[in-house]
């Protein structure tokens, strides 16, 4: 063969495998790693299986944060202004997280109306708002 | 009257820009390129200046000033202030591709007349186009009339720290020194044909760039690391990826403009990597700075900016890519090479890194695509989506670069290839062994692998210096090759560091009293105390921890600070930094009295991460020194 023609045959080759592995790779790693985020509306409108990790989020109601005095165990309630969501967390939470403010969980839906959190999104700016929660009240307004 | 002539300063470099880029396309005889991009240097650090004078001296009634300072800032941060921020940051960004058009200009000894010419008319076109969309959308002398603010907002505590201070100047000096690689391919594209010779004009400055790139992104993560609190180096959010991008098309340019350069071939491909490379870090500038993702990095959210950038970015990239199709003469020159050649082995280099941008890239587009064509469903695509796409690319990536250095061009000798392999496997098993002995009790397989391409690419790296007569021209060898030299080891131990942290890393998060003992890792730890402390424009609780192992007792402080005047809590996490692990300590929320919760984590090798990027740093900067003193 054309050494040249076989050297134009064996980047292409390569070109292929390296573009199929990375189609491979994108497709099998979205397809596990995917959170849809949702309000406690859509939590409620939907009927979730409670071993997807989803992400919900909204305001966190006034008062209602409830700290246990000897374990690290706190809930809260977040609020869409249509529907609440009660989050069961373990653990330190971000200092920007207050009542108030906008907040963005990660977690598992356990029963109707709770939540159990693994992950409480931190933001490094006070004034900042996660996009996802900034949209909930606008559409509230 | 400062803020307005630094206002002033801006509208003269916005016309001067303009008139340059203008003249240097349309008259066809040598200009002044060199005075020109002198003046416009003196205009842009006069502006910035004043805009730095604005916040030492406290003037509110300029809004960005408001907004990002206040009295009781100090002094230090008051100066820093300047680039905190959207506004001022865009000044330090302009500012610093204009430092790069003037040194390129400095440096540029081509005898092609409209080569320089193109050069500089490009990069003025991109200055004034960033001149345009600051003085329209985010003027940072704009002024708060007629009542000023008395006091300031104060800056975000989280950037009133030392790597702050430093990473974003470094960053956005990487980010725009792609400018010059890109407007060197315009040129060479527009006057002439681009062949080697563009290619050696082009591969110093491309690596300049990559280094500037490395240390900022570097310094960011390790700025993270130590002052958010939470003890991450890399959460993979859309802005690190926006840099990161960008750092892996630079890396394959430069792998590919020395092919270019060497063998006059990809050809074509170095002119499109060229594009590519700024358009990435153009994009990058335009996710940041629109607030159109979901990010860590608040910047002041404008939909009406990131359109903006968008046209700058959709003129430049459209237009590079409209030349490169319609005005690009290259001749490719065949040339043969075997699949064990330095060619064969680049463009795998070049395929893996460019696959890798693009599916990195996907991945942070993804959110934007999914919400267009489900009518707005919101979601998110998490760390672990880029954990499992880069972790094959960079063990191929790895394995390539092992052998990197000694291939030949056109083909490799098939026995000594095969010698310095056996060499290699003998001396990279040994030392694998060796290490997993030293460093670990437990072995599991992801250490395997980290250990194993970390002594793959140190020995790939250090096997050069037998493939050479060793000493025969010893300081020929070092400028040679120490730069690249330097690079790929930093490489093996950012992959060490990367490999070792996240597979060994352990964390514990419990409430304890003053006088109260844990155990945590074999080590005793105890909070001796629980103290208030008033800083300059903080008050703290500094909590007193005593750290003590069958080797040595150390103290370490960990602290909540509460800022005034906007009241934001930060958290200052308290670290005994070691080459081998980090002890780390972030205080949590107070419980009932003096008793608070902490996370302690213990975090192996992760200097070595930053450390493998100070010497990517350092490598590349070597080897642009090398080739710029030689042009």
């Amino acid at each position: 063969m054309n050494p040249i023609r076989k050297q134009r045959i064996y980047a292409l080759i390569a070109i292929l495998a390296g573009s199929i592995l990375a189609v491979g790779l994108v497709i099998s790693a979205l397809s596990k790693n995917l959170n849809l985020f949702y309000s406690p509306t859509d939590l409620l409108n939907n009927n979730l299986s409670s071993d997807t990790l989803i992400r919900a989020g909204g305001m966190v109601r006034e008062g209602s944060i409830k700290r246990s005095s000897d374990s690290l165990s706190i809930a809260f309630t977040v609020t869409d202004f249509k529907n609440d969501l009660l989050i069961n967390y373990s653990g330190i939470l971000p200092d920007l997280f207050s009542e108030k403010a906008g907040v963005v969980v990660q977690g598992y839906l356990e029963s109707e109306g709770t939540f159990r959190a693994v992950e409480v999104l931190a933001k490094h700016d006070e004034n900042y708002m996660p996009p996802e929660v900034a949209k909930l009240l606008e559409e509230d307004e | 009257m400062i803020p307005e002539i630094g206002h002033i300063l801006l509208v003269i470099a916005l016309v001067l820009s303009f008139v340059g880029g203008l003249g240097a396309f349309a008259l066809k005889r040598e200009l002044p390129v060199l005075k020109i991009s002198f003046i416009l240097n003196l205009l842009l650090i006069g502006s910035f200046f004043a805009l730095i004078y604005s916040f030492l001296i406290d003037d509110f009634s300029v809004a960005y000033v408001a907004q990002n300072s206040n009295t009781n800032l100090p002094i230090y941060y008051k100066f820093a202030a300047t680039w905190g921020a959207h506004e001022g940051s865009l000044i330090l960004w302009i500012l610093s591709m204009n430092i790069w058009l003037l040194t390129f200009i400095f440096f540029d000894n081509s005898k092609n007349t409209n080569f320089s010419n193109y050069v500089f008319g490009v990069c003025c076109l991109v200055i004034f186009s960033f001149l345009l969309f600051t003085i329209f959308t985010s003027n940072p002398f704009e002024r708060i009339l007629p009542i000023p603010p008395i006091n300031g907002a104060d800056l975000n505590p989280s950037l009133q720290d030392f790597a702050f201070t430093v990473h974003p100047p470094l960053l956005y000096f990487g980010y725009s020194g792609l400018l010059i690689p890109f407007a060197i391919s315009i040129s060479a594209m527009l006057s002439g044909q681009p062949n080697k010779d563009w290619a050696s004009s082009s591969r110093p400055w491309t690596l300049l760039a990559c280094s500037f790139l490395t240390i900022g992104i570097g310094l960011g993560s390790w700025w993270a690391y130590y002052e958010l609190g939470w003890g991450g180096w890399w959460f993979w959010d859309p802005v690190e990826n926006a840099a990161f991008v960008p750092w892996l098309l630079a890396v394959a340019l430069v792998h590919s403009l020395l092919v270019t350069e060497n063998r006059n071939i990809f050809i074509n491909w170095s002119l499109l990597l060229s594009i590519f490379a700024f358009a990435a870090s153009l994009l990058g500038t335009f996710l940041v700075r629109s607030g159109i993702l979901t990010s860590v990095h608040a910047f002041a959210l404008d939909p009406e900016r990131g359109l903006f950038i968008l046209g700058i970015f959709s003129f430049f990239v459209l237009g590079g890519l409209v030349i490169f199709a319609f005005k690009n003469s290259t001749k490719n020159v065949a040339s043969i090479y075997s699949l064990n050649s330095k060619e064969f082995g680049l463009l795998l280099n070049n395929l893996l890194l460019v696959v890798l941008a693009v599916s990195i890239l996907f991945g942070t587009l993804y959110p934007l695509i999914y919400e267009a064509f489900t009518d707005g469903k919101q979601i998110s695509v998490g760390a672990p989506y880029f954990e499992f796409i880069i972790f094959p690319f960079a063990i191929l990536l790895g394995l390539l670069q092992g052998i990197a250095l000694y291939i030949s061009w056109g083909s490799t000798k098939s026995f000594s290839f095969i010698g310095k392999l056996i060499v290699e496997a003998i001396s990279i098993s040994l030392l694998t062994l060796v290490l997993l002995f030293i460093l670990f009790d437990e072995l599991i397989s992801a250490s395997f692998f980290t250990i194993f391409i970390f002594a793959w690419i140190l020995a790939g790296s250090l096997m050069i210096n037998f493939s050479l007569k060793p000493f025969a021209n010893y300081l020929d060898f070092v400028n040679r090759r120490i730069g690249v030299m330097l690079s790929h080891i930093g490489m093996a131990l950012l992959v060490l560091g990367v490999g070792v942290v996240s597979s060994y890393s352990s964390e514990k998060e419990l409430i304890i009293k003053p006088g109260e003992k844990v155990e945590f890792l074999n080590k005793d730890i105890e909070l001796l105390a629980i103290k208030d402390v008033q800083g300059p424009n903080f008050i703290s609780k500094t909590a007193e921890i005593k750290v003590s192992d069958d080797k040595r007792v150390f103290n370490i402080q960990s602290e909540k600070r509460t800022y005034f005047p906007s009241g934001q809590v930060t958290t200052e996490a308290g670290i005994d930094t070691g080459l081998f692990r980090d002890f780390y300590v972030s205080m949590g929320d107070n419980f009932k009295e003096d008793s608070w919760s902490f996370r302690l984590q213990s975090k192996p090798f992760i200097r070595w991460i930053w450390l493998g990027a100070l010497l990517i740093t350092l490598g590349t900067f070597i080897s642009s020194i090398n080739l710029i003193r030689k042009q």
